[in-house]
């Protein structure tokens, strides 16, 4: 096992990290910006290093201060966490040639999972559905129309080079095609300089269902089930649960496989998520994989009971994966707690949090990195908490995950705690019956603080 | 009770560092306590600010501001000089190479874009330079010892 790890993140997720390093036993390296020197993983952590200014760019961003970091401490490993540089090829490769193990896959998976259209091509080699869609770019509407139909309507028209929700057309009838198709390349020229455009099936009402997976040194890969994450707004994740109230055993067992049987055609090292659309057919296609640990590993953790964290150490320090099938057992809901105001848009909300009291109880969690008086920084993104319940029955999750969010207190800021409580109360999320297009018509009463809609 | 007796033991308890005296004789009891300024208001769970270590040997730890978490706070040996301060992470060394002279002493004086020292990171020496002119009055880091961004190396008297 590792001697010292630094950690090359912050926040909550940094936390968590040294709170697994001080199970083992290891010593911690908290890298930070001028910004987070208060941080609760700076003050937790054995040691501690300035590594730039508030900007990430200049700080949790910059490769050659952290790499420094390491070797000034005498770090063996460094966790990378989520965002930031844990999916960057470069850093892992870096990492290696120093001498460094980087918990995490290796930089040629980082790579190939990092890059869509090989990631498709990979999983789609392995036998795992994916969204079907033209073999590349289409040049003419003619081309497309033709393709659209051996697909099946509706489709979607895509950017190659959008992203973030641009640069996307849906066609749902044969007529519309040419025009949209037209007036796509024309978005496209004007919006990303390029006008080349791809065609993929629209997957009508998805839900957004990920298999957490994990492999090992020796060869083995293992599912722990999947997680439901349609809860979105802009494509940015807001509510997680496991198991999904979709997906039975016998689903559960077909994606999971699938999953697996990508990653093993990788040999892929360490935690990972596959992405799934669900339609309302309960077909899944591979949307894209998530080479590293992601923000809602806990609802998982709850429903296996494995530390999925302690687990990466262990991965990484060339341990075996555990053998015995891994059942979800219960519900666990998480809720996002951002320093964002619900009432005005979810505007950032950053600054002095005057009050701060989290909830407990048996099956509640929180992972945070606030506290009383501690200033949110204007800086990064802006999750300043983790609300996790975990109970026998969904209906149960809900529960107590309404009665958690009441108790949840904080104050001086503006967070989504008002806007978790009226999705608690709300019968369609309630009912389990939703999917990513939730949220767009969900509506948020303000001026009710405290109080669901009535 | 005689007031005389307890304004000899207000003057006792203002002129010593005991902060309560509790006198009981003969059924009388007499209390006094100094009345104690309030200390900023810290969760007691939280290890105190200062206590977490900086990880470069060696290094002062400098506590933590708590009012504005990005500013640097300042050296507390500082005041009133230019203070030159790490850009980056690495090791600090006071001279080109390990038998050369080292680039400035107490008392050079220095001018904007004068080499002050190496820092060393990921096996690349990278040159600091002075920002003003000057003469080097304090060398805060010793040869050899790790830096971390915004450690004050130099104090300058700016000319």
């Amino acid at each position: 096992m590792f001697k010292k790890v630094l950690i090359a993140n912050r926040g909550e997720i940094a936390l968590r990290v040294v709170r697994v390093c001080k199970q083992f036993g290891i010593k911690t390296v908290a890298v930070y910006s001028t910004a987070d020197r208060d941080s609760l993983h700076v003050r937790f952590a054995d040691e501690a290093v300035c590594i730039g200014p508030p900007n990430s760019r200049e700080s949790y961003l910059k490769i050659p201060r952290i790499i420094a970091a390491a070797e000034i401490t005498g770090a063996d490993a460094i966790h990378p966490g989520y965002g930031f540089l844990a999916e960057n090829a470069a850093f892992a490769e870096i990492c290696d040639s120093s001498g460094i193990t980087f918990i995490g896959p290796t930089p040629e998976m980082i790579r190939a999972m990092g890059d869509k259209a090989v990631a498709k091509e990979t999983m789609k080699n392995a036998g795992v559905p994916v969204v079907p869609g033209s073999e590349g770019v289409v040049k003419t509407a003619g081309e497309g129309l033709e393709i659209a139909r051996a697909i099946g309507l509706p489709v979607i028209i895509k950017a190659v080079a959008g992203g973030g929700g641009r640069g996307m057309r849906i066609v749902r009838e044969d007529s519309e095609f040419e025009t949209a198709f037209k007036i796509a390349q024309h978005e496209a020229e004007q919006g990303f300089n390029n006008p080349d455009v791809y065609i993929e099936k629209y997957v009508d009402q998805p839900r957004h269902v990920e298999i957490q997976v994990f492999g090992d040194r020796h060869g083995n890969v293992i599912h722990f089930g999947e997680r439901d994450c349609s809860v979105q707004r802009r494509h940015q994740k807001l509510i997680e649960e496991a198991p999904s109230p979709v997906v039975d055993d016998e689903l559960r067992t077909r994606m999971g496989e699938a999953a697996v049987r990508g990653c093993k055609s990788v040999n892929y090292l360490n935690a990972g998520t596959v992405e799934f659309l669900v339609d309302k057919d309960r077909n899944f296609y591979f949307m894209e994989m998530n080479t590293r640990i992601q923000v809602e590993h806990p609802v998982t953790e709850q429903v296996t009971g494995h530390d999925l964290i302690k687990l990466q150490f262990r991965v990484a320090a060339g341990e075996r994966l555990p053998k015995k099938k891994i059942v979800p057992r219960g519900h666990a809901i998480e809720c996002r707690v951002n320093a964002e105001d619900p009432a005005a848009g979810f505007r950032p909300s950053p600054g002095r949090i005057k009050d701060f009291h989290i909830p407990g109880g048996f099956g509640v969690r929180v992972d945070t990195h606030a506290y009383t008086d501690y200033v949110v920084p204007p800086y990064y993104d802006s999750l300043i908490a983790k609300l996790i319940v975990y109970a026998q029955t969904r209906e149960g999750a809900i529960q107590k995950m309404a009665g958690a969010l009441e108790e949840f207190v904080i104050e001086g800021i503006k967070t989504t705690v008002p806007f978790h409580r009226q999705v608690m109360a709300d019968e369609r999320f309630r009912s389990g019956k939703f999917d990513t297009s939730f949220l767009d018509t969900f509506q948020f009463h303000a001026g009710q603080e405290g109080e669901g809609p009535a | 009770m005689d007031l005389n007796y307890v304004k000899r033991l207000m003057k006792l308890l203002s002129e010593s560092e005991v902060d309560e005296i509790e006198i009981e004789e003969e059924g009388k009891r007499i209390r006094l306590a100094r009345h104690a300024a309030t200390a900023p208001e810290v969760p007691s769970w939280y290890p105190p600010f200062g206590v977490n270590p900086v990880a470069v040997q060696g290094v002062p730890v400098t506590p933590p501001s708590v009012a504005f978490p990005s500013a640097t706070p300042p050296s507390p040996e500082g005041a009133g000089y230019h203070e030159i301060k790490s850009p980056i992470v690495g090791t600090f060394y006071r001279a080109p190479s390990p038998d050369a002279v080292p680039f400035v002493q107490v008392g050079s004086s220095i001018q904007p874009g004068t080499a002050l020292c190496i820092i060393e990171a990921m096996k690349l020496m990278n040159e600091i330079e002075a920002d003003v002119a000057g003469k080097i009055v304090k060398i805060l880091a010793e040869n050899g010892q790790p830096v971390e961004y915004d450690q004050t190396l130099f104090l300058v008297e700016k000319s």
